[in-house]
């Protein structure tokens, strides 16, 4: 009888347990491109804080969101002098390109001024963890001359690309003069 | 769901071992009747060889989808405490996460030595032992799809991409501490249940991938720590008998 139980209870134990991964917010995935917005003219770099900037992708509605804790229109505007923007990630493997249309003073009848960047680039699939999976980085193609098209009113008047290839969210990439 | 599995699962641990515990008394209450018939005879010890196979692997290959796998273990009596042993075994696992999944294909030996630390009477086999092995590791790893990480998936989640890159020719070693009971239930058959802490001592990764999952090894963590168990039932094959002196002097002062 004791053997049975044994036995019985062996059998049982086979049912197990499984995984529990989940890919920790603090490893470097997939990264934005960081563009750091500084003062035009001025002889040593000050940064500047953009005013009601809302950076909407090309084929999308909704702009990026940079304040998450905000409710309405106040979630797509950014008032710092740092954005990050996601970069449409692809199976392509020559270069893509992710536009946005960045719209300063957003909302603001008469002074609402819309730029168009093109950010163009060759996409590396690297392996970061089970967890995780795999990431995106990025080593941009621009020129400083293709980065922003131009328009009779360019908000812009300087790009300047600081570092091509994106490997986090820790650098800058792009800085821009205004 | 998972507290649900965990708790089962400890329950059922605990089922076993406590299984074991009565088992063991059993033992103990049949070997004080034989002992009598024994003081009259000389004591002979048995050697030979115990084989056996890992139920564990052989049940999973059956009712899970993503796995096939067997091992055969086999231990033999070197002295009255120490057991030469060995596992021997090929595992085809498919490892379906989030973002991967994979199969890793391959073949594995891990040879050591156990040492028993149950007092057994003369004959018997039972053992509570813990030992060390060495294991060895050839396989290859498949890489059936995968999707990119992207914590902002402003564009939308990337679509899961196909790749089926092969690795191939990966190899690990590591070392293995042990833990077990094996218990005669029937004449010369045996039930085993071991858990093992093991140790990757190399690691042959491959470019632009990681061991995930290694024969023998079972799933590796960020760093070199693994663990695993396994469910035996063996059969015992006596080879040769030895007359053992006996020690009479030592019982009559236990008595």
């Amino acid at each position: 009888m004791k053997k049975i139980i044994l036995l019985l209870s062996i059998v049982f134990a086979f049912s197990g347990c499984e995984k529990d991964d989940i890919c920790d917010a603090n490893t470097p995935t997939t990264p934005r491109l960081v563009i750091e917005c500084y003062e035009f003219g001025a002889i040593s770099p000050i940064k500047k804080s953009l005013t009601k900037l809302k950076a909407i992708g090309l084929g999308m509605t909704d702009g990026v969101i940079f304040n998450s804790t905000a409710t309405d229109e106040n979630k797509y505007l950014s008032n710092d002098n740092k954005i990050m923007l996601p970069l449409r990630t692809t199976s392509n493997i020559s270069e893509e390109t992710t536009s946005y249309n960045l719209i300063l003073n957003s909302g603001v009848v008469g002074s609402e001024n819309i730029d168009v960047i093109n950010v163009k680039y060759i996409q590396n699939t690297l392996f970061v963890s089970r967890a995780c999976g795999y990431k995106t980085l990025f080593n941009l193609t621009n020129t400083t001359t293709d980065f922003l098209v131009p328009d009779s009113n360019n908000w812009i008047k300087v790009i300047q690309i600081v570092k091509s290839n994106l490997e986090n969210e820790n650098e800058i990439h792009v800085k821009i003069y205004f | 769901m998972k507290m649900k599995s965990m708790l089962k699962y400890t329950f059922s641990l605990l089922f076993v071992l406590g299984s074991f515990f009565g088992q063991a008394q059993i033992v103990k209450a049949k070997d004080s009747t034989t002992i009598k018939k024994d003081s009259i005879k000389p004591k002979t010890e048995r050697y030979g060889l115990r084989l056996g196979v890992d139920l564990f692997k052989l049940s999973r290959t059956f009712y899970e989808k993503e796995y096939r796998g067997i091992e055969l273990v086999g231990d033999f009596k070197l002295t009255r405490k120490h057991y030469l042993a060995a596992e021997i075994g090929n595992e085809n696992k498919t490892v379906i996460d989030d973002h991967l999944n994979f199969t890793t294909k391959g073949t594995y030996l891990k040879i050591g030595f156990d040492y028993n630390a149950y007092e057994n009477w003369s004959g018997m086999h039972n053992m509570i032992y813990v030992g060390m092995r060495y294991g060895i590791s050839s396989f290859s790893q498949t890489l059936n799809s995968y999707s990119i990480y992207n914590p902002n998936p402003y564009f939308g989640e990337s679509p899961t991409i196909i790749d089926g890159t092969k690795y191939e020719g990966l190899s690990a070693q590591w070392i293995e501490v042990i833990a077990g009971i094996k218990v005669e239930v029937i004449n010369n058959l045996y039930v085993g249940f071991s858990v093992r802490l093991n140790n990757l001592i190399s690691n042959n990764k491959p470019d632009g991938f990681d061991n995930l999952y290694i024969p023998g090894f079972n799933r590796t963590y960020g760093g070199n720590f693994g663990a695993g168990f396994n469910y035996t039932i063996s059969y015992f094959v006596p080879i040769f008998k030895t007359t053992l002196k006996p020690k009479e002097k030592k019982e009559e002062k236990k008595k």
